[in-house]
This record gives C-alpha cells, sequence and structure tokens, in this order.
C-alpha cells in the first residue's frame, strides 16, 4: 500500500513538470530542451543554497529564479538570435552543465541531516509529506496559472502559440510573449528540480538526463485518459496523468521485468498514447467504449 | 470530465484510508520478520557498467563466504535504474516497502537514495563508494554511525605515485585528466594531485565533461606533461583507448588506476580490483546480518593492490619495466600482452 502511496507522492511532484512544460509544449507549441538543464540547476542552486545555510523554502524560491533565467536565454537565442528553438535549448542545457558543476563544486551534493522544506512533516506516515507538499505546490501553481491564462496578458499568451501571424497583426508582440512563457516554464522546471532533489535527499550532475520524457509523458497521459477538456481541466488532467505514469512505473517494476527494459518499456507507453487518436480511428474504440458503458448503465 | 472526477475521488479515498493505515501495517509485518528466516536483500545499482557489475557480482560472492546464498536463505532483489535518476527512489521505496532487511547501495546516487528510503532503520551497506563521508552518507569513516557502513572504492594512490616514481624516475610533470561530472573521478584527480605535489611532482589538471572531449584535451596535455595518472574515473575509462593513442604518439606513458584500464592500453598500475571490493562488502553485509551493529562497524578500505602490466605497451613506448614489478605481476597480478 504505502508504495501506491510513494508513486501518487512522486507522481504530485513531478507534476510541476508536466505543468511546467505544457506552456510551451502545448500552448506555445514547441519543444523546449532547456528543461532538461534547468532541472538540474534548480537543483543545483538550491542544494547549494540549504547546505549553506539558507531557509528551505527561500532555496527553492531562488531557484524558480535562476531556472527563469536560463529559460530567458533560451528566448533571446531564438527571438533575437534566430536560433532554432530545438537548438536554442540544447544550447542552454549543455551550458547548464558547467553551470551546475560551478555551482555545485562537485558533481554530487548530499542534503542528508540538513533541512528541507519536507522535514517539518516527518511525523506523517510514511510517504505522506511528499503528498502534502506536492498537492499544496500543485493546487498553487495550478490556480496562478488558471488565473493567468485568463487575463488579458494570458489571452494573449495563447493567441501567440495558436497564430504568431495573426497575434502579431492585431498588436501583441509575441517574442515577449514566448520569451516570457520559456521563463515562466524554466522557472517552474527549476524549482519542480529543487522540491525534487530535496525529496531525493540529494542533487546530482546527471539528474536531468530524461526529464523531458518524464514531463512530456504527463501531458500526454493526461489528454489520452482523459480525452476532451478545457484549458483548465486540461491542468488538472495533467497532475493525474503524472500519477498514472508512476502507477505504470510501479506496475512495471512489481511484474518484475528487468529494469534494463525500464527506459523501453515508458517509451513504447508514450508511442501508444501518441498514436491513440491514430488507433482509435482505426480500431472505433469510442464506439466500443461507448456501447460498453450504455450497456452496464 | 467525468472519468476525471471518479479517478480523483478514488485516489482522494485511497489517500485517506492510507493515511490512517499505514503505521499499523508496519507495526504487524514487523512481527513476522522476526520469525523468518530467509533474510531479505535489496540491492541498487545506478547503471551497467563494467566496473559496477563486477562489483555486484562481487557482493554475491562475499555474502555467500559468510554463508549466505540466494534460494536457501537469502532472497535478493535486484534493481538497476540503468542511469535514470528518477528510477533510484521508486526503486529504493520498493525495498523499504517490501521491508527488505538490509540494502546494498552500488554508486554514490544508488546508495543516498537508499539511505533516505532506510530512513535510519534498516543497515545500508555501501559497495566501493569512493567518498562516503563526502557524500554526506556517515559521520567518519572509523565510526559510520546510524545505519549505513561498507567499502569505500578509493584506489590505493601513494602506492600507484609510487609505482610511477619506480618506472619513471626522471618524469617531473604529472598530467591528470578527469571527468568533470564524476564525483569519484574528480574525488581521486584532485587527491591524486595533491599527493604527488607533496611529493614533489609539478601537476597539470585537464578535465573532460565527455568522452568527446578526450582527443582534443589528451593532445594538450601529452604536449606539456612527462607522465599521465588516469584516475578511477567513468569517463576516462571509456575514453581509454582514445587517450592512450594519443599519448603513445608522444611516447608517453599512461598510469591507470585500475586494472581494466591497464588492458586498455595503459601502462600499469597497482590497483584494487572492483570484484574484491564487492566481495570485501558482501562479507560485511553478511557479518551485519548475522548481527554485528552498522553504527560501530568502521568503513573498510581495500587497500591492497595488485599489480598489472600491459608488456606490449612498454614496448611501444620504448620503456624497460623494472624486474621487481614484472615479478610482481607474474605471481600475483595481471600481465597483458
Amino acid at each position: 500500500m504505502s508504495m501506491i502511496v510513494s508513486s501518487i507522492g512522486q507522481g504530485l511532484l513531478w507534476g510541476i513538470l508536466g505543468i511546467a512544460l505544457f506552456l510551451t509544449f502545448r500552448i506555445l507549441n514547441f519543444p523546449d530542451m532547456t528543461v532538461e538543464g534547468s532541472f538540474p540547476l534548480g537543483a543545483a542552486s538550491a542544494v547549494t543554497l540549504i547546505t549553506h545555510g539558507v531557509d528551505p523554502l527561500l532555496a527553492s524560491l531562488a531557484a524558480f529564479v535562476v531556472g527563469a533565467l536560463a529559460g530567458g536565454i533560451t528566448g533571446l537565442l531564438y527571438t533575437k538570435g534566430k536560433i532554432p528553438i530545438l537548438l536554442a535549448g540544447i544550447l542552454v542545457m549543455t551550458a547548464c552543465l558547467s553551470i551546475n558543476l560551478r555551482i555545485m563544486g562537485s558533481a554530487n551534493v548530499s542534503l542528508l541531516g540538513k533541512k528541507t522544506i519536507f522535514s517539518p512533516l516527518a511525523g506523517l506516515p510514511k510517504y505522506f509529506d511528499a503528498i502534502f507538499i506536492g498537492l499544496t505546490i500543485i493546487v498553487v501553481v495550478t490556480l496562478v496559472i488558471i488565473y493567468f491564462l485568463q487575463s488579458e496578458l494570458g489571452q494573449a499568451f495563447i493567441v501567440t502559440g495558436d497564430n504568431p501571424t495573426m497575434a502579431q497583426s492585431i498588436g501583441i508582440r509575441t517574442d515577449r510573449m514566448t520569451n516570457m512563457g520559456l521563463m515562466v516554464s524554466n522557472g517552474l522546471i527549476a524549482f519542480g528540480g529543487a522540491v525534487i532533489a530535496q525529496n531525493n535527499g540529494y542533487a546530482d550532475i546527471n539528474m536531468g538526463i530524461g526529464i523531458i520524457v518524464i514531463a512530456l509523458a504527463s501531458i500526454i497521459i493526461g489528454e489520452v485518459v482523459f480525452g476532451e477538456l478545457t484549458m483548465n481541466q486540461r491542468l488538472l488532467a495533467i497532475t493525474l496523468g503524472s500519477i498514472i505514469y508512476r502507477f505504470v512505473l510501479l506496475i512495471v517494476l512489481q511484474l518484475g521485468f528487468s529494469t534494463n527494459d525500464l527506459n523501453l518499456i515508458s517509451a513504447i507507453l508514450l508511442a501508444i498514447c501518441l498514436m491513440a487518436p491514430w488507433l482509435n480511428s482505426l480500431l472505433h474504440l469510442d464506439k466500443v467504449i461507448k456501447k460498453g458503458v450504455t450497456v452496464h448503465d | 470530465m467525468k472519468r476525471m472526477i471518479s479517478f480523483t475521488v478514488l485516489l482522494a479515498a485511497f489517500l485517506l484510508f492510507a493515511f490512517f493505515n499505514t503505521g499499523k501495517t508496519t507495526q504487524s509485518s514487523q512481527a513476522d520478520s522476526k520469525t523468518q528466516k530467509i533474510y531479505k536483500i535489496g540491492i541498487l545499482q545506478l547503471m551497467t557498467h563494467p566496473a559496477l557489475d563486477q562489483i555486484h557480482a562481487g557482493v554475491l560472492a562475499g555474502l555467500k563466504q559468510e554463508g549466505f546464498v540466494s534460494g536457501r536463505n537469502l532472497k535478493i532483489d535486484y534493481e538497476n535504474a540503468q542511469g535514470d535518476q528518477s528510477n533510484l527512489q521508486t526503486m529504493s521505496s520498493k525495498f523499504a516497502n517490501e521491508k527488505d532487511d538490509m540494502t546494498i547501495g552500488i554508486a554514490t546516487p544508488a546508495a543516498q537514495a537508499l539511505a533516505k528510503a532506510a530512513n535510519g532503520q534498516t543497515p545500508v551497506i555501501l559497495a566501493g563508494i569512493t567518498d562516503p563521508v563526502g557524500g554526506g552518507l556517515i559521520k567518519s569513516n572509523a565510526r559510520p554511525g546510524a545505519n549505513i557502513t561498507g567499502t569505500s572504492g578509493e584506489s590505493p594512490l601513494k602506492s600507484q605515485l609510487d609505482l610511477i616514481k619506480q618506472i619513471l624516475p626522471k618524469a617531473k610533470t604529472l598530467g591528470i585528466v578527469y571527468t568533470t561530472s564524476d564525483h569519484g573521478g574528480s574525488y581521486n584527480a584532485k587527491k591524486m594531485a595533491a599527493i604527488a605535489k607533496a611529493a614533489g611532482y609539478q601537476v597539470k589538471l585537464y578535465t573532460i565533461s565527455t568522452t568527446n572531449d578526450m582527443q582534443t584535451i589528451a593532445e594538450k596535455m601529452v604536449s606539456q606533461v612527462q607522465a599521465v595518472y588516469a584516475p578511477q574515473d567513468n569517463g576516462v575509462a571509456s575514453a581509454m583507448k582514445t587517450l592512450v593513442n594519443v599519448a603513445n604518439q608522444s611516447k608517453v606513458a599512461v598510469f591507470p588506476a585500475v586494472d581494466t584500464m591497464v588492458q586498455a592500453g595503459g601502462l600499469a598500475t597497482l590497483s584494487v580490483n572492483q570484484f574484491t571490493l564487492g566481495k570485501e562488502s558482501g562479507i560485511i553485509a553478511g557479518r551485519v546480518l548475522k548481527g554485528e551493529k552498522t553504527s560501530t562497524y568502521p568503513l573498510t578500505f581495500v587497500t591492497r593492490g595488485q599489480m598489472a602490466i600491459n608488456t606490449s605497451e612498454a614496448k611501444i613506448l620504448g620503456i624497460t619495466l623494472p624486474n621487481s614489478v614484472v615479478k610482481q605481476a607474474q605471481t600475483k597480478g595481471e600481465i597483458y600482452k
């Protein structure tokens, strides 16, 4: 049972990344590789600050700022430097490796015995610290983003992603919108990195590898499992998708699959989810499901 | 939308149930484990890698020597995170959840994840962790404190430097190359630099961030130094062939930290065998299962090195290896041709 609790907790924490990536991947419509650099960047900044005696919450917020800076650089390279977005992201991601080493001073910094944002909840049943912290962060982040997307600025941001030419013609500064999206997204990713590093108990230089797949998985699984949704509901679906992804990993582990194949299995799972619309039209799953439901009703 | 609401409600109901029930289940199964005679051990490895695999094989051999055999009185749960660190926590909490009697961590992040999951309760055995104090795992080598002990994979740096002195008495500048993202590699490189400086060498440090950098860095290095030391470092070990090819062209000898790197073209080393290192951890694990306390069990350093030499490499470089070195390699070490 506590394994399931642990998975839900992990799902909530990693859900932050899904929501952050949603802003660039789905709304602005481009793949942002910066995240593989800003995630360990946030972890490195927060963990180093904490080991130097800074309050863990303050350190996590500082990670947001540092991550936003990284996103801002990608944005400038893309909008002003006219570097293709994929390349701009990869450049910043690569640069982050050296910067993270400078920040941490070594490839791995431990937090064992240090106070983290999870410490005050140590008295709760096992893994509930991650549940409570994760839930709080997810609720706050989701509400702020919902509020933002409903504002005038947020609407302009959405239009930029939908149709940049039209956005420009009605006077929206699309470059600014793109920069802002990248900054907020990477700030959140770095914040997520800071929180996850505190939950893991260490920051490691290589912890960013494969992060984009995890974040994408939450978005895509959420979309496939929960179907047609409004924008606000989609944000909630990402967190649930992130939890489902953790469940899948748990099931794979419990079934005794060789862990050597774990990456292959998550890739196959994602591919199936991405192919879902096509599979659906091919097999008419929709009708099958609807029939099944009506019969049971 | 309906699906989403029901899923959320289901999750919330489960969490509510779990919140009030987790404590109880732990107690009852703890009572069970006392009557159990089959020990459960979780082994967590960071990734598949020749040295780490050797340690893993050694751990099993060490446990066997202490009388713990898988299938008879031991159930081993082996997980390998394949370098993906987001898996480490899921795997170590799986061990904790299954009430494993002990966990064994191979590579620093794996050990850190286990230490976190064990939360000071079940023993954690370190297998070949280069710098456990620096990694925040234990308080001190002599008295680790809490629930963690094991072996350190630190190379016998002093003896390795002596070997360099013995083979190349005239060399005065020593180049050391390591990977910036490898904790063990940078730790060993910096420590060796300090030791060599104290011994009167002029030391130059070079870093690579990926194996792709080796060609360029090695070319620069061999033009500036008289001998090269390659520490125990995953990146350097992977790019050993590149390093040796470059060094051979300038007739600069490469002294690596482990025997597999001598096989890959290094000249000679006095190294700790990874299998022996793992075996020592296995023995410690066995003794702890028999009742020894981890908190006072000092961290074990495997210091006795085995001589390994590469005779064809010596020919290429035009170096005659001292007789004493060759003899040592013949009797108790390895000779690669």
